[in-house]
């Protein structure tokens, strides 16, 4: 199988991902720009052109001591050279103070740093100059240096956006931009709502960035027949997950943003167009006044606005009614889903997130009220990650909870 | 045929999905023959606890709708990934679809992907293999088990799926995958008893352009082999995790409320009626139960990228997971 070439050329105006060690930034691309990394300056010129998945080693910039450059490894044997470090301790017993023990001040560590970042060269200076670095145990000098590495890494590499990565960093980042979704959660919303290739697939999303629409987008995959209707409550959806994901444009048309209140009014009003249209979008900025702020005036043109045409398409499927309807809300998802149900078919699967348990109890009774609605299950997850090592295979210290969700399979009665 | 697509009404020889009850849920051939034990044809009768059904009477009905039993009813489904997981009759241990989720997400498949899995089994992980990389993707499933390799095929046909995926006969970690995947596999899974002998199959299959691998285990010394062997081939971004799931049912409880105010104050002070009244006042709460016992362990997921060719050489991982 030949790569093509220019598939995994890294261009101006990509999304990329820049990973840093544990580190990933999501950064559009232009022919001239500087990101920050870290605490790193760092000028991203010399990416363009390359591929991704090479990896670049941040430099001083010759012109600027506060700048870094990137420059291609093409070789990394210098990269990789290991460490000489002195024979270890066997166990803690020599070490007294764990605070103070290091010589170099942050003074000569930052004049280290600007004459050349080199994780190697900086942390062989400080175990050098660490005064209990020998006495620790094995295992303690290497957990040091680790730590010391990624502080100084000055390898990254960049990545073309996917769901995993993108999941991952936004609840590295801050997972209340995504409702605190994390993977095992997304995971299982769209296989119990049985996203795929085909069907209509109905999406309301208040506060993921984007990252649903994403997700559901991506399985419903290119080139095929599958279609999103994706309701928010704002003027402008979040869409940052979306955009990043940098989809064909046959299948970026294939989902429809469309507002809550405009679409739900026009399903059942059906008015004419120009009255509605005004009012409508007032409503919707004082509906949300953080996402109006970005918004440019649409120029009221003769012809039908973007966000009307998309409107009327999406009520066009709406009558034929969706194959999945997903929940990822910030309000109380009650009301929400009994609006919504409605445009469900029967047989089909209903799911609904939410990070805390009790808004889904009620649901759940709520949902065995009706008599059209069965297999409610609710339901979350314990997920933990292992460090696996020879002789120190273990459970990672530090764990994290997810939130709840919430299926169910409508009738048709 | 009734799993591709989704589908408004029953046709014959569709697999229909029975729902009783939460726990009480059934996949059935609607047709009006089958076979019995002594190899005759007969009525194909499905016996529930509320009542027998004629399989043929499903034939014409409205997938989601009512279906009456002779001391009861039930509802008719269309079959999911998720749904025949929970009623495939098991010829191996199968995977459920906590860890298929983790899975499918996690090997980043999408329409078009080309996915091995080895182990077949009992295909309840095929069936999400192939829902997620339909129309375009291919689904390579292998079992050195002949009898199962051919179950398999035939359940793939019969669920409409046979064009999506490739059943093969053969012992992956002795023969490997064959030359004709060499280099255009997206992902590979493996749920074996010794995954790390296939791992170096794995690489060949895998696309120069590179890829994700998965491999479930039960224990852990499967799970340190076989991160061993992913890190001396070069894999990236090695990382092991387990999900459980737990289900939980919504109930109103009421508890009972103690008020010991009265015993303060002498009998003579307050109307005793109305204090004993207050004392076996009920609180009344939702809550979410979780089940008295349940699973508290599946299987271990290991996840690892295979790098295109360009990046595999630098000894150089910039995916060095946070450790403690
Ligand atoms: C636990 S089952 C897989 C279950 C499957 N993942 C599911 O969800 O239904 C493991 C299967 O691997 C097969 N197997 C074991 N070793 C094998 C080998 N070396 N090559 C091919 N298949 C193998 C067994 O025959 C068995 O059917």
């Amino acid at each position: 199988m030949e790569i093509e070439s220019n598939e995994f050329e890294i261009k101006a105006g990509d999304f990329a991902i820049v990973q840093r060690q544990g580190y990933t930034k999501l950064h559009k691309l232009k022919p001239h720009g500087n990101m920050l990394i870290g605490k790193f300056n760092v000028e991203m010129d010399n990416v363009i052109g390359q591929r991704y998945f090479d990896t670049f080693q941040m430099k001083n910039s010759p012109e600027n001591k506060k700048m870094f450059i990137l420059e291609k490894v093409e070789d990394s044997t210098n990269a990789t050279d290991a460490l000489n470090i002195e024979k270890s301790g066997t166990d803690n017993r020599n070490i007294t103070s764990q605070g103070d023990t290091q010589s170099l001040t942050k003074e000569d560590i930052d004049k280290l740093q600007d004459s050349e970042l080199n994780s190697n060269a900086i942390i062989y200076e400080l175990v050098n100059n660490s005064k209990t670095f020998n006495m620790k145990t094995g295992y303690s000098q290497e957990k040091y240096i680790r730590k010391k590495e990624k502080k100084y890494f000055e390898y990254l590499q960049l990545r073309k956006p996917t769901i995993r990565l993108l999941t991952n960093m936004f609840y590295r980042q801050d997972p209340v931009k995504t409702l605190g979704i994390r993977i095992d959660d997304l995971s299982q919303i769209l296989t119990y709502a049985n996203i795929h290739s085909e069907g209509n697939h109905l999406l309301y999303d208040s506060g993921t960035s984007g990252l649903m629409m994403a997700a559901i987008m991506n399985a419903i995959g290119a080139r095929t027949s599958g279609t999103l209707i994706h309701m928010h409550p704002g003027n402008q959806c979040q869409k940052n997950a979306f955009v990043a994901m940098q989809f064909p444009e046959e299948q970026k048309v294939r989902c429809l943003n469309v507002n809550l209140y405009s679409v739900i009014r026009c399903f059942y009003q059906d008015t004419a167009k120009e009255e509605n249209y005004e009012p409508t979008r007032k409503r919707q900025k004082t509906e949300d006044p953080s996402s109006a702020s970005t918004t440019k005036v649409e120029e009221e043109a003769p012809k039908q606005p973007q966000w009307q045409l998309e409107n009327e398409k999406a009520c066009r499927i709406l009558k034929t009614k969706c194959d999945s309807l997903v929940v990822t809300s910030k309000e109380h998802p009650v009301n929400l889903v009994k609006e919504l149900l409605p445009f469900l078919n029967g047989g089909r699967q209903l799911v609904v997130f939410s990070l805390t348990r009790e808004p889904l109890q009620d649901l759940f009774l709520y949902l065995k009220s009706r008599l059209d609605i069965v297999a409610i299950k609710l339901s979350n997850n314990f997920m933990r990650y292992y460090q696996v090592l020879p002789e120190r295979t273990h459970p990672e210290v530090n764990m994290n909870s997810g939130g709840f969700i919430l299926s169910a399979v409508k009738l048709n009665c | 045929m009734s799993f591709d697509g989704y589908k408004a009404t029953v046709k014959e020889g569709d697999t229909v999905v029975l729902y009783l009850t939460i726990s009480q849920v059934y996949s059935i051939k609607a047709q009006e023959k089958t076979i019995n034990k002594k190899g005759i044809e007969v009525e194909s009768v499905f016996q529930t606890p509320y009542g027998a059904l004629k399989c043929a009477e499903l034939v014409g009905k409205t997938y989601g709708s009512k279906v009456s039993l002779s001391k009861g009813w039930g509802y008719i489904l269309q079959p999911t990934p998720e749904l025949w997981t929970l009623t495939l009759s098991h010829r191996t241990q199968i995977i459920y679809t906590p860890d298929i989720s983790m899975i499918i997400f996690q090997l980043e498949l999408c329409p078009g992907s080309i996915v091995v899995e080895s182990g077949t089994g009992s295909g309840s992980l095929s069936h999400a293999f192939i829902r997620a990389v339909k129309p375009h993707g291919h689904l390579y499933t292998f079992d050195f088990h002949e009898v199962r390799s051919e179950i398999a095929r035939q359940e793939f046909d019969d669920h409409g799926l046979g064009q999506y995926v490739t059943v093969c006969h053969k012992d992956v970690c002795e023969n490997g995958f064959g030359e004709n995947l060499n280099g255009i596999v997206d992902a590979v899974f493996l749920d074996l008893p010794h995954p790390w002998l296939a791992v170096p199959h794995a690489v060949k299959a895998l696309k120069e352009s590179g890829g994700r691998i998965c491999s479930f285990s039960p224990c852990i010394e499967q799970v340190q082999k076989t991160c061993l062997e992913l890190t001396r081939l070069g894999f990236q971004e090695i990382q092991t995790m387990e999900v459980l799931q737990t289900q939980y049912n919504v109930q109103t409880k009421h508890i009972p409320v103690k008020d010991l105010d009265f015993l303060k104050m002498a009998k003579s002070e307050n109307k005793s009626d109305g204090a004993e009244k207050k004392e076996s006042e009920v609180a009344k709460f939702l809550t979410a139960i979780p089940p008295m016992q349940q699973p508290g362990h599946t299987g271990y997921l290991t996840f690892a990228s295979l790098y295109p060719i360009w990046s595999r050489k630098l000894g150089i991982s910039i995916d060095e997971n946070e450790t403690d």
